[in-house]
């Protein structure tokens, strides 16, 4: 069955590959994300869709979303919510014929014309990013701003989940400029205290989470 | 997409692994193959491009799919059953710690789901979880597996073979020589990377190796 995404500002922890991922979503849903990622480029099929299963649970009963990266296979054989696309996975459009109405879609964008295309190629929600300078990943662009952020949110109909380089401080400008959810990897999975991490997050972009 | 019945159309007793050379943009190994192979003899060629990002590995797919696709010719690729069925792929071939054939096939992906094994245990694992066919080796020395240590060799093979109800490919360097002993120690079929890489030969080892089973 697919969920909605929440349209009040919502929270997205992503796993990080230096931890678990089912105790780092655990934390994160305890905290308050509203939505949890698992992206883990290096385990194998059986390793990630036991991940998946476990992660898929915790989320139910904390009423949050689950999507899992780049894996469509793994996405639909545990029961995911949806499934996360980079522009360098799966094709939209592919995805959808097979996935059809049973997930939700997402898809990474780096730029405003990313954002208007994968939108139109069906996405559900647009990961924008990044915003500002992470050093979670290697990047081949500078960040995009908030500047970029407020006109692809004017520009595209579906919701907009900021990425990269966000903390504290910063949150509540992407909530004004546009973002419906912001998403985190190493500001909740390196924290000294990922739940509270996420809390905090949570409840920068949303005071009554 | 019916699910794979062995009874009904037996799986082709020769299975063609890609030797992990694409890189997306440049011309596809994969496509040259596919146009070389002949048309008379049923094969499987599996798609094993480990480094591409999954966008590429679809596009190789894809147009892989679109290749003419003569009777008993299958086509499937490593791993990503997502990929395999969005390109419209045979199959999957699934490494010895992927997500299950039954779990796949469970969640919408009714296609040939092969299993790499290493061990009698694993290969009782992949039949019990609807595996259509098995993948064991190294039988012979192989370069690209001494790391691993020493082939699993003939008598093993044996063991396995009889262990299953599955077809049974056997794999590590292979050659249209020791081919046959493959056979007559169980297996239904034979694979390869190195042993179909040389495009002068490649008629003539499918020809041998064709006359075998």
């Amino acid at each position: 069955m697919v969920t909605k995404l929440p349209r009040i500002p919502f929270l997205c922890v992503i796993t990080d590959e230096s931890i678990s991922a089912v105790s780092l979503a655990e934390e994160a849903l305890r905290g308050g994300a509203a939505m949890i990622q698992l992206r883990h480029k290096t385990a194998s099929g059986m390793e990630l869709f036991a991940w998946a299963q476990e992660i898929r649970k915790l989320c139910r009963k904390y009423g949050a979303l689950f999507f899992v990266n780049d894996r469509l296979d793994i996405a639909m054989a545990c029961g995911a919510d949806g499934v996360h696309l980079g522009q360098e996975d799966i094709p939209a459009r592919a995805a959808r014929k097979i996935a059809g109405g049973k997930l939700l879609i997402g898809i990474s964008a780096t730029s405003v014309d990313e954002a208007l295309k994968a939108q139109e190629e069906g996405a559900d929600y647009i990961g924008l990013g990044h915003i500002f300078p992470t050093m979670s990943k290697e990047k081949h662009h500078p960040p995009l701003g908030v500047e970029a952020l407020a006109a692809a949110a004017s520009l595209l109909s579906v919701p907009i989940v900021a990425i990269g380089g966000i903390t504290l401080e910063n949150a509540p400008v992407l909530v004004a400029a546009g973002a419906t959810g912001i998403a985190v990897i190493s500001a909740v999975s390196r924290a000294p205290s990922p739940h509270e991490a996420a809390r905090d997050l949570a409840k920068a972009i949303n005071p009554d989470s | 997409m019916p699910v794979f019945d062995n009874e009904r159309a037996p799986l082709p007793h020769i299975l063609i692994i890609s030797g992990g050379k694409e890189s997306p943009g440049e011309e596809s190994h994969v496509s040259g193959l596919l146009e070389c192979l002949p048309e008379h003899i049923p094969c499987m060629v599996q798609i094993r491009e480990k480094h591409l990002m999954a966008g590429s590995l679809y596009n190789l797919a894809s147009s892989a799919a679109k290749k003419p696709r003569p009777e008993g010719r299958l086509l499937l690729v490593n791993e990503r059953a997502d990929i395999a069925y969005a390109a419209g792929l045979d199959g999957v071939h699934l490494p010895e710690h992927a997500c299950s054939p039954s779990i796949l096939k469970a969640a919408g992906f009714p296609m040939i789901c092969g299993c790499s094994v290493h061990s009698i245990e694993s290969a009782r694992l992949a039949e019990d979880s609807g595996a259509d066919y098995l993948l064991f080796g190294p039988v012979f020395d192989t370069p690209s597996k001494r790391i691993f240590g020493k082939p699993q060799g003939l008598e093993k093979l044996e063991t396995l073979c009889r262990s299953t109800t599955l077809p049974v490919f056997a794999v590590g360097g292979i050659t249209p020589s020791n081919g046959l002993f493959c056979k007559e120690n169980g297996a239904w079929g034979c694979a390869g990377i190195s042993l179909f890489l040389d495009r002068t030969s490649l008629a003539e080892t499918l020809e041998r190796l064709n006359s075998i089973w």
